[in-house]
Parts: C-alpha cells; sequence; structure tokens
C-alpha cells in the first residue's frame, strides 16, 4: 500500500494503510474478539452491503477527515452483542447496536487519529445507515471480513 | 471497599470498564456519569475514591471535567481511559492532573498497571 504524507504543522508524518489494518485488528482483538483470526481482508469479491449500517468519527484540526466502518446492520447487531458479552441469539436493541457500533468507531479512529495529527478534535461518533457525504479523497479502504461477513474500514481525507 | 465514578457518553464503554475492573480483581462499588457535566455533579455530591473518564463527552470533556475539579478543590485521583493515547494527550491529562491515561483498546492487565500505584 502507498503510504500517504500529511503534513501536519511543518511535522511529516507517514501514513500507511498497513498501520490502519494493524489498528483494526487489535480493537478487534481486545474489544470482540479473543481470536485475531476473526478480522482478516477479503478475499474475492467484495459483496454490495444490502442493509449498510455506517459508524463514523470525524477529525478536525490540522488533519480533516473522517474514520467511517461500514457493515450490514446485522453484522452490526453481532458485533454489539460480542462487544457486549451477549448470547448469539439474545436480543440487542438499536440503541445499543448505535452505542456499541460506534465506540468501535471512536476506538478505531482515536487510534488513527494518534498516527496523524498533533492538535485537533476527535468528533463523537455517529451511526447512520450512512454518513451525510464529505467532499475529500479516499486516503484507505479496508475490506476486511469479520467472522465472515463484509467489514469496511475507511479513511478519508476532507477537500481543503 | 473503593468507590470509583466511571465517566462516558457511551453505555457500552462504561459496562466494558466495568467488567475489565472486576476481570482485574477490583471488586468496587460503582456509580456511573454519562458525560462531565453529570460526573462533576456526582462528585460534588459524594466524592467517590477515583475517577475514570473519557476524553470526549457531550456537555464537558473529560479534560473540563478534571479541570473543573482541580478549580473546585478536589484532590480526587483521576484517570483518564481514552481512545486516543498520544503523547500530546497524555501531557495535557498530565498537566491538569490526572495520574495516567489508558488508551483503548485495553486489558485488564493494562488497568492493574496503572491502578496498582495509585492504590499503594
Amino acid at each position: 500500500m502507498t503510504a500517504v504524507r500529511v503534513a501536519t504543522e511543518g511535522v511529516r508524518r507517514t501514513f500507511d494503510g498497513s498501520q490502519v489494518q494493524s489498528i483494526a485488528e487489535q480493537v478487534f482483538a481486545a474489544m470482540i474478539d479473543d481470536d485475531p483470526s476473526t478480522l482478516v481482508l477479503w478475499s474475492g469479491a467484495f459483496p454490495e452491503l444490502a442493509d449498510p449500517l455506517e459508524a463514523w468519527v470525524d477529525l478536525t484540526g490540522s488533519w480533516t477527515g473522517r474514520v467511517a466502518l461500514n457493515t450490514e446492520r446485522a453484522t452490526a447487531h453481532d458485533l454489539s452483542r460480542a462487544l457486549l458479552g451477549m448470547a448469539p441469539d439474545e436480543p440487542v436493541d438499536d440503541g445499543d447496536v448505535m452505542d456499541a457500533f460506534g465506540e468501535v468507531a471512536n476506538v478505531v479512529g482515536g487510534n488513527v487519529k494518534s498516527l496523524l495529527t498533533e492538535v485537533g478534535d476527535l468528533g463523537l461518533p455517529q451511526v447512520a445507515q450512512a454518513a451525510p457525504p464529505m467532499a475529500g479523497s479516499v486516503l484507505h479502504e479496508l475490506r476486511m471480513s469479520w467472522r465472515g461477513r463484509p467489514f469496511v474500514v475507511v479513511v478519508t481525507a476532507a477537500a481543503e | 471497599m473503593l468507590r470509583v465514578l466511571i465517566a462516558d457518553d457511551s453505555r457500552v464503554m462504561r459496562q466494558i470498564v466495568i467488567r475489565t475492573l472486576r476481570q482485574a480483581g477490583y471488586d468496587w462499588s460503582v456509580t456511573e456519569a454519562p458525560d462531565g457535566a453529570a460526573a462533576l455533579a456526582a462528585v460534588r455530591a459524594d466524592e467517590p475514591d477515583l475517577v475514570l473518564s473519557d476524553w470526549n463527552m457531550p456537555e464537558m470533556t473529560g479534560i473540563e471535567l478534571l479541570r473543573e475539579l482541580r478549580a473546585a478543590g478536589f484532590s480526587t485521583p483521576f484517570g483518564f481511559v481514552t481512545s486516543e493515547g498520544s503523547p500530546e494527550m497524555r501531557q495535557a491529562a498530565e498537566e491538569a492532573g490526572a495520574l495516567f491515561l489508558i488508551a483503548k483498546p485495553f486489558t485488564a492487565e493494562s488497568f492493574r498497571d496503572v491502578i496498582e500505584p495509585v492504590l499503594a
């Protein structure tokens, strides 16, 4: 993956897609699954999400952009159950899903921010079918598989 | 029994912190606050032995909460549990009077590593 240099108040930091992948893997391993093999890069054609749910955090300051997670709504439900230590068939309400999925985006976003920028703000996590469009360029789009289900991590740099 | 106040706008995160405290062997009495303002009110009402706070919260952030507490004369032991663990953030936390900053994702061990010295 190509490294993208981000100028930050005269200090250059390289920002590598493999670092984002590493963050995602660590977050999942610590918060969701004990088994690190459950989150891997997707192999083969990536399916379109039929009932998508997006969780994102916006970063502002010397670097402006967004870290977003995209998956199927059902997958977000299972993710929330895993995070909350619930049984696979236990009902989980929408509020808890938004909270849990948002928190995963918060932790991934916070860790990406630590790589990127020296000063700036991490916004509060939001969850919706889709985030409001943000003019900018996608720096990294990681198409991953969580327990065999499609899961995308997208880092976007806002247009200046 | 020690009393801890956990401040985080994410109920999920509060549950995870509580779970991790238990896993770390800390069977404390827990109070929860969903934002900095509620946490400040909770400390004023009944000062706990320790505050574990997120950084980003609506109403009042964790760093604002800490500064308000110190300004009001509370020397309550305070630690951050936050999704950012950058050196800059750690420095700001330390300067404001926090005893530690635990970055998410965390483990029971990382809790023990920072809390044990505080208990001593």
